[in-house]
């Protein structure tokens, strides 16, 4: 359910980009009225694909990543890598996310807003600690499926090119 | 190559003066170097260094490293940098009484009077100040960086030339319908995107103070320059409220007579280098720009709009910004009658 | 504390993290040790803001163009119209690739869309033709970094974020050393052609190639379309990117009708996806950005290697040196972000023309990432055609010599960049 929610918020992020972005160019041309709310609506879905993003690309094993030493690692050293990389970094977008929990709070108090639509700017915000949090549980998972299974996994839906 | 690995702030220890305590500090603008703020911001950091014996020195970022305007109002309520020149403009979403700054046509003609007010305000200085200092944040001089003029395609003498015309704006909805109010149609864009969307004709005019369009180059892009005085770009001198509080009381009095030295020297500045680069734009024959000046009659056509946008204002904001700004309203017009 | 941040950030790379954890990490880190006050949750906000600006909107919608054409016909569309032309030269199919390239370049900001678009189904052909598949896919990547220079670009959208260049310019002046690339690689797939033998192809009879254009001639009309509307004003880059869109769908959908409107989710998700982990780097970047500010390192690094009063050509040589060294670790998107307002001061001071420095840096960005021992070409390949990174970088070194020569040209003769400006 999680899975179906993160990937419907991705892949409407990016349409309602488009519409936004294509609606706004024809708004102007046909009527010369640009939609003042169409980069306030499009910041916060880049915010929304960026962020809630972060869980399914480390489900895929999409995350950009320097892989040299890894790839030419034999099997003990890459098995010992993709357990402890996934833990190491579910720590890092917990801490991240907690830091952005704290400024998410923060902008909450201050009650500042975008310009034109007056979203209040915590909602934009939001999506980052969740993000981080919901990327966070999906390294874990990675690391685990490197645990209960033999092979190695770059990801949970991606084994090893060597394991192919 | 650890260069300046001290933190700033205090160095370390008793934080009660002891009276050799030292200070590294860190001084936020929004603009380039060479632009009026980072200049100004050199001078203050200069001028602070040398009333303190150099206790206190301090760094002055140019804008872009630590990010947008908003940011950098940010990091000065969590003091991340001490000092900042904030403008108004840039907080109307947080503190929203702060757009005052951006009703034309507000403020006196006489540039004397203005400079009075700004620095002897009791609505700017006080009430004002009192809204900033909620957020940690305490303003501790507003000053002028000059009048702010009209470019364009085409040229912008009456409202009626605002007919159709893609104006671009700070993002804000008291500017924005401040444009509409002309008939023109407001487009909010970042200026890092202005050059190039005035050069393609993307947007067809834009509003700053002279000393920025020429730094900027709009004048590049745009065939007409109007002097419209319209309004005048204030920016605020800030300090972290806990940091100025928690200062010794010699260290807080230097601040303070380096913020009143900085007044007339800001404002020398001010008029010298918007009146220097008005000239380095009449003199570019290579990019001809044709200047026109408002009469005073034209003005009041603008001004005619433009007034009905204060109640806008006072129905906006609220209450303590409709006070703050009848009050503005009556130390300008008792500083116009002196 | 340049070299925490330094070390933190080499060994986590060489461990193998997703790249976004040594660039969130490595800032954290000196912030907490060496910057007591400043709230670390700051760090969060420079995430959202690293996301925030307009202009990377074009991003995501040039991908999302680039996904519905590679899943709908377009891309082959090139492919038969390029083929029908230069297929039965010596090395033909070789240059057919770099030609194809170039032209979904010019549809495509993005590297990576390309080697997909046009690598997967060029590849089958090459090694049909008798091609090596380690010549095939070296080819491959090496000619998708066209899409790098040629207009769209999202490398170049990013240089004009940070400096505030106008993006059409530097879209225009990408032309010269993209089209430079593609000739250079046509005469080396000639020349490798004749060496190795490979055998000729029939040639396509008029009729054929007739028929072959005019299916092409819609796909071949984006270029027109994006770079002529940022230059009569029509839109911006980043609305040019949402017409490409709106062009996509109208070729594929509705005349096409190779795609379904039901699909449309589904290819947008594949975007979000690239999107996501593209974009958690620039936020990333800007995080690291801003603290290496903070800390005043720009200033430090620049003095140390510029001097005093250096010449245009050797900081052009400098600035060269370190985008290419840090696209062979990094990510091209990172390293303009972090890279470029280190050295913007000392450029516009040695007189450099700014839309002449974007295609230096772009250029160098393009070159690093297709360069062994590190870059993220080799990667996309590397998962794309799921061969181990030895056989993807094993047919690299040709490709890398021709490249490294033209970035020299590049560097010398502003011309060859400038030149479709001066035309304008
Ligand atoms: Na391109
Ligand atoms: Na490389």
């Amino acid at each position: 359910m999680l899975h179906w929610v993160e990937k419907f918020i991705l892949s409407w992020s990016i349409i309602v980009i488009a519409i936004m972005t294509v609606g706004n160019v024809i708004s102007r041309e046909l009527t010369g009225s640009s939609w003042a709310f169409s980069q306030e609506i499009s910041r916060l879905a880049v915010i929304m694909a960026t962020f809630m993003g972060i869980s399914y690309a480390a489900r895929k094993g999409r995350h950009i990543t320097m892989s040299a030493f890894f790839d030419l690692s034999p099997k003990i050293v890459k098995k010992a890598l993709s357990i402890l990389n996934p833990l190491v970094s579910a720590i890092v977008l917990f801490v991240i996310a907690y830091f952005a929990y704290e400024y998410m709070m923060s902008t909450y108090a201050s009650g500042r807003t975008t310009a034109a639509l007056q979203i209040p700017i915590w909602i934009m915000v939001m999506f980052v600690p969740l993000g981080l949090v919901l990327g966070g549980i999906q390294f874990l998972r990675n690391m685990w499926v490197n645990i209960v299974n033999e092979e190695v996994y770059l990801a949970q839906d991606k084994k090893d090119y060597d394991e192919q | 190559a650890c260069g300046s690995d001290e933190d700033a702030g205090t160095d370390n220890g008793a934080a009660d003066g002891d009276g050799d305590e030292t200070y590294e500090l860190r001084f936020a603008t929004e603009e380039y170097e060479g632009q009026l703020q980072y200049e100004y911001a050199r001078e203050f950091a200069e001028l602070l260094e040398e009333k303190t014996d150099g206790r206190i020195t301090t760094s002055v970022y140019e804008f872009g490293g630590l990010g947008s305007e908003v940011d950098q109002f940010e990091m000065i309520q969590n003091g991340g940098v001490e000092f900042a020149i904030v403008s108004p403009g840039f907080t109307g979403t947080t503190v929203r009484e702060g757009q005052l700054f951006a009703l034309q046509f507000l403020f006196s003609d006489d540039e004397d009077v203005n400079y009075q007010v700004l620095n002897e305000s009791e609505a700017l200085n006080e009430d004002l100040a009192a809204k900033y200092e909620e957020r940690n944040v305490k303003p501790l001089a507003f000053w002028s960086e000059g009048g702010m003029q009209w470019t364009g395609n085409r040229e912008l003498r009456e409202p009626s030339d605002f007919e159709g015309f893609r104006m671009r704006t700070q993002e804000s909805s008291l500017i924005l319908r401040s444009y509409e109010a002309y008939g023109a149609d407001p487009t909010p864009l970042s200026w890092a995107e202005l050059y190039s969307s005035l050069q393609l004709g993307n947007v067809d005019g834009q509003e700053n103070p002279i000393f920025f369009i020429e730094d900027a180059n709009f004048h590049e892009v745009q065939d007409h320059m109007t002097i419209s005085d319209h309004n005048i770009y204030v920016a605020m001198t800030t300090v972290n409220a806990d940091f100025y509080n928690d200062l010794p009381d010699d260290l807080r009095q230097a601040v303070d007579e380096t913020v009143d030295e900085m007044r007339p020297a800001a404002q020398e500045m001010q008029l010298e280098m918007n009146e220097e680069l008005l000239t380095a734009i009449e003199e570019d024959d290579a990019n001809p720009t044709e200047i026109y000046t408002l009469s005073e009659e034209e003005r009041n056509a603008f001004r005619e709009l433009a007034i009905p946008m204060q109640d806008y204002f006072r129905d906006d904001v609220g209450e303590d910004g409709a006070a703050i700004l009848d009050k503005l309203l009556e130390e300008i017009e008792e500083a116009e009658g002196n | 504390m340049v070299w925490t941040l330094l070390a933190i950030m080499v060994i986590l790379l060489l461990l193998g993290f997703p790249m976004m954890i040594p660039l969130i990490v490595a800032p954290l880190v000196v912030m907490l040790i060496y910057f007591d006050n400043l709230d670390p949750m700051m760090m969060a906000g420079q995430l959202v803001e690293g996301v925030s600006a307009y202009v990377l909107l074009a991003v995501p919608l040039f991908i999302f163009a680039a996904d519905i054409m590679s899943t709908g016909k377009t891309s082959r569309r090139l492919l038969d119209f390029v083929g029908s032309f230069v297929g039965h030269l010596r090395g033909g199919y070789a240059i057919t690739t770099a030609a194809a390239c170039t032209l979904f370049g010019s549809i495509s900001g993005s590297t990576q869309a390309t080697v997909v678009a046009i690598g997967k189904p060029m590849r089958e052909r090459l090694l049909k033709v008798g091609y090596k598949d380690s010549s095939a896919i070296a080819l491959i990547i090496n000619a998708s970094d066209v899409a790098l220079l040629i207009p769209p670009s999202i490398g170049m959208i990013i240089y004009a974020l940070v400096t505030g260049t106008s993006t059409g310019d530097l879209f225009i002046a990408g032309i010269g050393p993209g089209l430079l690339i593609f000739i250079c690689f046509a005469i080396y797939a000639y020349i490798h052609a004749r060496i190795f033998n490979i055998p000729l192809v029939e040639k396509a009879p008029w009729n054929v190639r007739f028929s072959l254009t005019g299916k092409a001639l819609l796909p071949l009309g984006f270029p027109f379309i994006i770079v002529g509307g940022i230059y009569t004003g029509y839109f911006t880059p980043t609305e040019a990117a949402g017409v490409a869109v709106l062009y996509a769908l109208l070729l594929e959908v509705v005349i096409y009708r190779s795609v379904k409107v039901t699909d449309i989710p589904g290819i947008a998700l594949s975007t979000g996806l690239v999107t996501s982990a593209v974009f958690v780097l620039v936020a990333g970047g800007q995080a690291f950005s801003w603290v290496i500010s903070y800390a005043q390192i720009p200033q430090m690094l620049t003095e140390a290697v510029m001097g005093t009063d250096p010449s245009a050509l050797y900081v052009l040589m400098i600035i060269a040196l370190f985008f290419f060294i840090g696209c062979m670790f990094v990510d091209p998107i990172v390293v303009i972000l972090i890279l470029t307002p280190i050295f913007w001061r000392p450029a516009m001071e040695a007189g450099i023309d700014p839309v002449h420095l974007g295609v230096v840096i772009t250029y160098q960005a393009a070159l690093g990432s297709a360069t062994p021992p590190f870059g993220v070409d080799i990667f996309t390949a590397s998962a794309v055609f799921n061969k181990s990174y030895l056989d993807v970088i094993k047919g690299t070194p040709p490709y890398i010599i021709i490249l490294l020569f033209i970035g020299i040209l590049v560097i010398l003769f502003e011309e060859i960049s400038l030149f479709f400006l001066y035309l304008l």
